[in-house]
C-alpha cells in the first residue's frame, strides 16, 4: 500500500508520458493497477460537444484505496465509466494492470473484462441487479461469462457470500425481496466474485442508512487488508475519509488536489477542497460558518 | 407468466374462450354434422333437429358451415400475427445493438410500412397473385409488423440503458448473452400483449376480406362469408347474421382480454404483484431465527 503518491496531478500540471508507478522504498516499483494520464472526456457530438473531464491524471497502486471526491456533476462517474471502457476518452491514456486500454476496440475490451481484473459497484444496487434474476444468477454471471464451470461458480459464490456477510438462503431471492443493505452487499459480492485486482465503487454507501453504511465500510476495509485496490467514488468526504489511503478531489472535470487522506483533510490547499472539508458535518458542532464558506465559494472559478 | 395470467379471472375467461375457438379450428370440420358444401331442398329454414342453426339461401347447413369456416379464420389470423412477430421483433431488438446504419434503415422501412393501408394492399396482392388467403395474410403480417418492431425496440432500449446490462457488459458479456439473459425476459411480455392484440386484428382482417369475398373461393365457408350471405336475407332470417358476427366479436374480445391480462401481470406492476404474493406466502411460513435484514 502506498500513501502520498505524487502521481495524481492536478489539472494544469504537465502530464507528459506515462505516469510512474507508486514506489515502495527498498522494492522494485509496483505496476499500478490503474494509471490514468491526461484524460479528456467529452459528451455530445458536434455543436453539443462539451468537456466533462479535462487533463485528469491519477494512479491506484495494488492494494491501495484512492478516494475520489467531488460534487454531483464533477465527472466522478464519467471517470469510472471511462476506466471501464463504457465511455470513450477524447484524449489521454488509461492503463489497467499494465495494459493500455484507451485505444481498445469492443473485442479487446470484452477479452479484458472476462479476465475479471476490474469490477464496478454501481451507484444504485437495486437497478444494477437484474430484477428478474435471483441473487445466485446475478452473482454467477461474471464467472459464467468468463468461462468458469457452473459447479466452480457455485462454490466461489458461496465463498464470497461469507466475505460480505450474506446468508446462503438469500441466493434464491430476487433483488426486490432484499433490503437496501442486502442489495448493496449482493452488488459488492458480484464485484468480488471474480477476485478482481481493482474494484471501482461508485457512491457505495450514499443510499444506505448509517448501520448499513458502517457494515459496507467495514467490508471495504477488509478488502483493502486483503490486497484489493479500491477506487472509492463519493460526494461525501466523511465516508471516504476513514477508508482511503489517498484522496483526489475532482472539481468541474479537473483534478484540483490530491494527497494522503490526512493531508487533504487537515491541510486542504485548494479553495474547493477547503469548502468540502468545511462543509462536512461533524457530531461535535456545526460545520465551518456560513461566511467562511461563502468566502471560499467566491474563490472558486465560475 | 402463464400461471400469473391464469390467476386473473379475465385471463382465465380469455384463455377458455380462445381454447374453444382453437378446438373449433382443429376439430370443427370433423365435427360438422353435415357436408357444409352440400345444398339442400329447404333453403332459409329455421332451427330444427336436422339443421340446428337452420339453412342458408342454398339450403346448406349453417351449423356445419360455421364449424368448417372456423379453420380459415383462425389460421389466417395466426398467419398474420406470426408473420408480424417474426418480421418485426428480430430487427426491433437488433436495431438497438447493430449500430446507427441498421437502426436508421429499419426505422425508415417501418415508417414506410406504416404508411401503407394493409387492407387495400392485401386486395392488391390477391389481384396480382390470384385469390388465396395465405399470400394475403403474409403481406398483411408484414404490414402489421411495425407494431412488433416498435414494441420490441422500445422494451430493448429501456433494458439496454439499465445499469444491470452495463454490469453485464463490465463482466465481459457479449450482445448475444445480454439478449438471452436480460433483454428477452423483459421484451417478452410486451410482445405477448402485441401478439394477442394482433391475433384479434388478424381475425378482423380475415373476416373483412372474406366478407368482401376476397381470399377464399366460394362456396368455401368462412365466418366473414357467412355474415355477408346472411345479410342478403334479413327479411326471412333476421337473426342469422348474429351467429357469425357473435363468433368474430367474441374471439376478438377474448384476444383483447388476454392482451390486457398479460399487461396486468407483466412489467413493474406485475412484478410488484408477484412480490407481494411471495411476501404474503413467506409471512405465512414460520421464519427461521437469526435472519439479518
Amino acid at each position: 500500500m502506498t500513501t502520498g503518491s505524487p502521481t495524481d496531478s492536478p489539472a494544469g500540471t504537465p502530464a507528459g508520458g506515462p505516469v510512474p508507478p507508486a514506489d515502495v522504498p527498498g522494492r522494485a516499483p509496483a505496476v499500478p493497477v490503474l494509471a490514468v494520464t491526461g484524460l479528456d472526456v467529452h459528451h455530445g457530438r458536434r455543436r453539443r460537444r462539451r468537456p466533462v473531464l479535462h487533463g485528469v491524471s491519477l494512479t491506484v497502486a495494488p492494494g491501495e484505496t484512492l478516494g475520489l471526491i467531488g460534487e454531483t456533476g464533477s465527472g466522478k462517474t464519467t471517470l469510472a465509466r471511462a476506466v471501464l471502457g463504457l465511455v470513450r476518452p477524447s484524449a489521454g491514456s488509461i492503463t489497467l494492470a499494465g495494459e493500455e486500454v484507451s485505444t481498445h476496440g469492443a473485442r479487446q475490451w470484452r477479452a479484458l473484462r472476462r479476465r475479471g481484473i476490474v469490477q464496478y459497484v454501481f451507484q444504485d444496487p437495486l437497478r444494477s441487479l437484474d430484477p428478474d434474476l435471483t441473487v445466485e444468477r446475478s452473482l454467477a454471471e461474471p464467472l459464467l461469462v468468463g468461462g468458469v464451470p457452473r459447479a466452480e461458480a457455485a462454490t466461489r459464490i458461496r465463498a464470497v457470500l461469507a466475505r460480505v456477510r450474506l446468508e446462503e438462503d438469500l441466493l434464491g431471492r430476487v433483488p426486490g425481496e432484499l433490503s437496501g443493505g442486502q442489495r448493496q452487499r449482493a452488488a459488492v459480492a458480484r464485484a468480488l466474485v471474480t477476485e478482481p485486482r481493482l474494484v471501482i465503487l461508485d457512491e457505495p454507501v450514499s443510499a444506505l442508512d448509517s448501520a448499513h453504511r458502517v457494515q459496507i465500510l467495514r467490508i471495504l476495509k477488509e478488502l483493502r487488508a486483503a490486497g484489493v485496490a479500491l477506487l472509492f467514488i463519493s460526494h461525501d468526504l466523511g465516508s471516504v475519509a476513514g477508508s482511503a489511503d489517498r484522496i483526489a478531489v475532482l472539481h468541474r472535470g479537473e483534478l484540483v488536489e490530491s494527497g494522503t487522506a490526512r493531508d487533504v483533510i487537515t491541510r486542504p490547499r485548494h479553495p474547493y477542497t477547503r469548502l468540502l472539508v468545511g462543509s462536512a458535518p461533524t457530531l461535535r458542532g456545526a460545520p465551518a460558518d456560513r461566511a467562511a464558506r461563502d468566502a471560499l465559494r467566491a474563490l472558486l472559478p465560475a | 407468466m402463464v400461471r400469473r395470467v391464469l390467476a386473473l379471472t379475465s385471463g382465465r375467461i380469455a384463455v377458455a374462450v380462445l381454447a374453444v375457438i382453437a378446438l373449433l379450428a382443429v376439430l370443427g370440420p370433423a365435427l360438422a354434422p353435415q357436408d357444409p358444401l352440400a345444398t339442400g331442398d329447404s333453403p332459409l329454414a329455421g332451427f330444427s333437429a336436422g339443421h340446428w342453426l337452420g339453412t342458408d339461401h342454398l339450403g346448406r347447413d349453417v351449423f356445419s358451415r360455421l364449424l368448417d369456416g372456423s379453420r380459415v379464420s383462425v389460421l389466417g389470423s395466426l398467419e398474420v400475427a406470426l408473420t408480424a412477430l417474426v418480421v418485426g421483433v428480430v430487427p426491433g431488438i437488433l436495431s438497438v445493438y447493430l449500430g446507427r446504419a441498421f437502426e436508421w434503415i429499419t426505422l425508415r422501412v417501418v415508417d414506410t410500412l406504416v404508411a401503407l393501408p394493409f387492407l387495400l394492399f392485401a386486395v392488391a396482392v390477391i389481384a396480382l397473385l390470384g385469390n388465396g388467403i395465405t399470400q394475403a395474410m403474409l403481406v398483411t403480417g408484414v404490414l402489421v409488423s411495425p407494431l412488433f418492431y416498435r414494441v420490441s425496440r422500445a422494451a430493448t432500449l429501456v433494458v439496454a440503458r439499465s445499469p444491470y446490462v452495463e454490469a453485464a457488459l463490465v463482466s465481459g458479456a457479449s450482445v448475444g448473452w445480454i439478449v438471452r439473459h436480460h433483454v428477452w425476459a423483459k421484451v417478452l411480455p410486451p410482445i405477448a400483449v402485441a401478439l394477442a392484440q394482433t391475433i384479434g386484428t388478424g381475425f378482423v382482417i380475415v373476416s373483412s376480406l372474406t366478407f368482401l369475398g376476397i381470399g377464399v373461393q366460394p362456396p368455401e365457408p368462412t365466418w366473414g362469408g357467412l355474415l355477408a350471405s346472411d345479410l342478403g336475407y334479413l327479411d326471412q332470417r333476421p337473426w342469422a347474421p348474429l351467429l357469425p358476427a357473435l363468433l368474430i366479436t367474441v374471439t376478438v374480445w377474448a384476444c383483447n382480454l388476454l392482451a390486457d391480462a398479460i399487461r396486468d401481470v407483466s412489467g413493474e406492476a406485475g412484478r410488484a404483484l408477484a412480490d407481494e404474493r411471495r411476501a404474503g406466502r413467506r409471512r405465512s411460513e414460520p421464519t427461521p431465527a437469526g435472519g439479518t435484514r
